[in-house]
């Protein structure tokens, strides 16, 4: 593990990892029928303080009386006292946070987990390719690079979303599109009158660039089923299996490596992941 | 506003809906949560004609049932059945093992046609979708409230899939097929908190087969013991009988 | 480490001594079996047990455990105080004392659990020398001997004990509470012979080589699916199981729906939901898968972490599981390819 791939761990300040703090709901934007967008604010100004995270690091949202969700963060570490989390009404904790409104306070619980090694992907291009709700913690990524533009090299940007209502961050992508400094990629697999974007998978993009292999970075989050053939991809461009990192979503419950859910191969999900470097991935068995 | 609740029996002893008012201390708080319209066991009036959940008790044995079932779901936004009655059929349902022709002459002297309208005894999911339940004979009032309050936030239902053995380890009762006799918890559904073996009573499979049992893996395990590996479905028809008829 | 010796007839005076100052655990008889119980009278305590019906983990994390209450309409949580009595847990056996020291690199390492913190600092451990049963396989992971982790081990040599002091605590309390006196040659000699004895007595042996490369290697293999298919996935084994610490988490509502409780209850691998996400995805849907996720784990993933592996050998799975499956049986068929 390279010391840029490490991050420090964060305590509540009472010492129970598992109490969740209370955060206050600043804003809502619903972005498809089954997404929204939560932005929170931890009331206690010490906690906020405290919090500092790396893209891909994740939260436990708790609502009581209905239990903990781990979500993603989707905002970027340089957004000081918000975070933003890109939530699917999928669950019982997603569907009671989708009836929230803003005011409303919520408890929260992190950052968890390992993020992307944004300090080793520095001075490289970044090639980062989503799809569906997978760009939730890749548009943390996303943004971060943004915010520190000058210390990439070429960026490129994969997104495929099913079909042009289930885009996400739409409006954020909208503005980019005619940036040259972002080679902004979207693709929908069944498409409508009113896209203008390419159809088919986000494999299919792969034909459209070109990878420099010894100073590109690979950045991929999806639903399971995509990792196998993006990865594929990616190594017909001949990118190295350690500088290809994924985020991957399992049971997360406790988020501290404790209860065990989120176990894959001999790795835990939630303390040694989310995010993981393909070569580690290739090592947990039954992971990909 | 507090949503319309009506409890109905089927064919059954009302023993959940006596257990029901054994919630006792607790029961003030619960009636609290909700506009009770209707309780069959206490009120002398009507259903009423609108409601939002439908209780429901008791086996379906009659072709009055099935009409009443299918009022309920059309009306209900929510259906939660208790007991085992309502949840596998239940102890009603052994009447699925015997001849009904055998059966009726056994009892009234003639055949099937002394009850018009009668139908195999079954659980109510065989007739409309249930969208929460509370198994067992007869319901754990905790369970029921448990569940009642998931029904009320709108969570999804939480019935347990899995066996029943982990729970009653954790009371630390000895195993009854290392003493030599039957027990059903291998493959019936936990949530009981195991309350049989613990007051030392073999599992009698009352809250149905768990959906991720190994039947046949438990077969092996009676062999294994000593036990005759037909005692196990033959055990299990007590509350399980009407399996057969769903399938 | 220090020793002394005190005789056989003496130790009721240690336990009735305890229970002066704390709530004193031990092994005690429940129908014909074993289990760790709090003792009221130093006669209940059954010294000559095999096993128990549940390991002592229960004293550190117990099956069903509030860690929270909370009031809903602030969504705050309002208390999580830990409930932890100064407790000794008397008699242990060598593999449950190995068995908390690897349930310590669990929840004492990294995030540190407060509540499990709490109970083991309260908790004295008083160890006790045992014999080999037909279902013990601790010889097989080094287990059957312990060197720490207790604040006193008594190891039976007869008409006395010989008592090793690891802890201060440990020592003042010996010295509070029963006669005893300094350790002659004779006395580690005779300690020296019964613990030969106990090595010589176990039944099992099970060739352990390479078992993080077996494990990946036959990662695919069919004896999986043997084994799949013969288990009830009813988590008996988790649940007796010393070293598995694997819980779920869930809210429940007090009656009047207002304030509730955050609930940690044991769960279990080998349970169909286990590792199964809100969007339908379920990682370890077949038996097989989960099955073979128990043994991946416990011989290679913790041992990824801790160099250990999460097994002490104590046989309570294997007595415990209706189908007869055993960490023995598993790593035999692994390294023959034979399911016996």
């Amino acid at each position: 593990m390279s010391a840029a791939h490490t991050q420090e761990r964060q305590m509540s300040s009472d010492g129970n990892p598992y109490r969740p703090w209370p955060a206050r709901i600043t804003s809502i934007l619903d972005l498809t029928e089954k997404e929204k967008l939560f932005e929170l604010r931890i009331i206690d100004p010490e906690i906020r303080e405290a919090f500092q995270f790396h893209a891909g690091q994740f939260v436990e949202v708790s609502i009581f009386g209905v239990g903990e969700a781990p979500i993603s963060i989707s905002s970027a570490p340089s957004k000081q006292g918000f975070i933003e989390l890109c939530v699917r009404n999928a669950g019982d904790v997603t569907g009671a946070l989708h009836k929230k409104r803003c005011g409303d306070v919520v408890g929260l619980r992190g950052p968890l987990g390992r993020g992307f090694p944004f300090e080793a992907m520095k001075g490289n291009d970044v090639l980062l390719v989503a799809g569906g709700l997978g760009i939730a913690p890749l548009k943390s990524l996303i943004n971060h690079i943004h915010d520190e533009r000058h210390e990439f090299g070429k960026v490129t940007i994969m997104y495929g979303a099913r079909n042009p209502s289930e885009v996400l961050f739409r409006y954020q992508f909208d503005m980019w599109r005619h940036r040259d400094d972002f080679n902004l990629m979207l693709t929908v697999d069944e498409s409508d009158d009113a896209w203008d974007g390419e159809v088919g998978l986000v494999t299919k993009l792969f034909e459209k660039i070109d990878v420099d292999p010894d100073n590109t970075y690979g950045a991929v989050c999806g639903p399971p089923v995509m990792y196998e053939f993006v990865i594929a991809e990616m190594r017909k461009k001949n990118m190295d299996v350690d500088k290809i990192y994924m985020s991957f979503e399992r049971r997360m419950k406790c988020g501290i490596g404790k209860c065990g859910h989120c176990g894959v191969g001999h790795q835990y999900a939630c303390i040694d992941g989310p995010v993981f470097s393909y070569w580690e991935a290739m090592n947990l068995q039954g992971a990909i | 506003m507090a949503p319309r609740v009506v409890i109905v029996g089927l064919a059954s002893d009302f023993g959940c809906q006596v257990q029901m008012t054994n919630i006792e201390d607790d029961l003030l708080d619960v009636l609290g949560l909700i506009d009770l319209q209707y309780w069959q066991l206490a009120s002398s009036g009507h259903m009423p004609e609108e409601y939002d959940i439908a209780i429901v008790e008791g086996a379906v044995t009659t072709q009055e049932h099935v009409e009443l079932l299918k009022r309920l779901r059309k009306t209900a936004a929510v259906v939660m059945t208790i007991g085992s009655c309502a949840d596998t059929g239940g102890i009603l349902a052994l009447a699925n093992c015997v001849d009904p022709d055998v059966a009726y002459a056994a009892v009234y002297g003639k055949g099937p046609e002394v009850a018009r309208g009668r139908r195999a005894p079954g659980p109510v999911d065989a007739v409309i979708h249930v969208d929460y339940r509370v198994p067992g004979c007869p319901i754990d009032t905790d369970e029921f409230i448990n569940v009642l309050s998931r029904a009320l936030q709108g969570l999804a239902d939480r019935t347990p899939v899995d066996p029943l053995c982990a729970i009653c380890k954790t009371k630390e009762n000895v195993c009854f097929l290392d003493r030599g006799e039957v027990c059903l918890g291998l493959v019936t559904r936990t949530g009981c908190g195991a309350k049989c073996p613990t007051l030392n009573r073999p599992c009698t499979g009352c809250r149905g087969l768990a959906p991720d049992a190994n039947l046949e893996a438990a077969r092996a395990a009676f062999v294994s013991k000593g036990l005759d590996p037909t005692e196990l479905e033959r055990r299990f028809d007590l509350y399980n009988a009407a399996r057969e008829v769903t399938r | 480490m220090f020793f002394r010796v005190i005789d056989k007839e003496r130790l009721p005076d240690l336990i009735a001594g305890l229970s002066s100052e704390y709530e004193v655990v031990g092994p005690v008889e429940k129908d014909g079996r074993f289990v760790f119980a709090p003792i009221s009278d130093p006669a209940q305590v059954r010294l000559d047990y095999d096993t128990t019906l549940l390991p002592p983990k229960k004293w550190f994390l117990p099956p069903k455990e509030t860690i929270m209450r909370f009031c809903r309409a602030d969504e705050e949580v309002v208390d999580d105080e830990v409930f932890a009595p100064p407790r000794v847990l008397f008699g242990l056996h060598p593999c449950d004392i190995n068995a908390l020291l690897l349930m310590d690199n669990v929840f004492l390492e990294g995030y540190v659990d407060p509540y499990y913190k709490a109970r083991r600092e309260n908790t004295l451990i008083v160890g006790m020398s045992c014999m080999p049963t037909e279902t013990c396989f601790c010889n097989v992971w080094n287990t059957d001997e312990v060197h720490w982790g207790f604040d006193i081990f008594l190891t039976d040599l007869g008409d006395r004990y010989y008592a090793s002091l690891r802890t201060v605590k440990g020592a003042e309390i010996l010295d509070r509470h029963v006669a005893n006196r300094a350790v002659s040659d004779e006395d580690t000699r005779e300690f020296q012979r019964v613990v030969h004895r106990f090595k010589q007595g176990f039944n099992n042996n099970v060739d352990t080589t390479q078992l993080p490369v077996l494990l990946d290697a036959k990662f695919d293999s069919p004896i999986w699916d043997e084994i799949g298919d013969a288990c009830l996935s009813c988590g008996a084994c988790s649940m007796v199981c010393p070293t598995c610490y694997c819980f779920d988490v869930a809210d429940r509502l007090e009656p009047d729906q207002k304030t509730g409780l955050r609930i940690r209850t044991w769960d279990s691998c080998q349970f169909k939901e286990f590792a199964a996400v809100a969007h339908g995805q379920n990682f370890r849907e077949d038996r097989a898968s989960r099955v073979k996720y128990r043994y991946y784990h416990k011989q290679w993933g913790y041992l990824s972490k801790f160099e250990r592996v999460l097994c002490v050998g104590c046989g309570r799975c294997a007595r415990a599981c209706p189908a007869g499956i055993s960490p023995v049986k598993v790593i035999e068929a692994l390294q023959t390819g034979e399911v016996q």
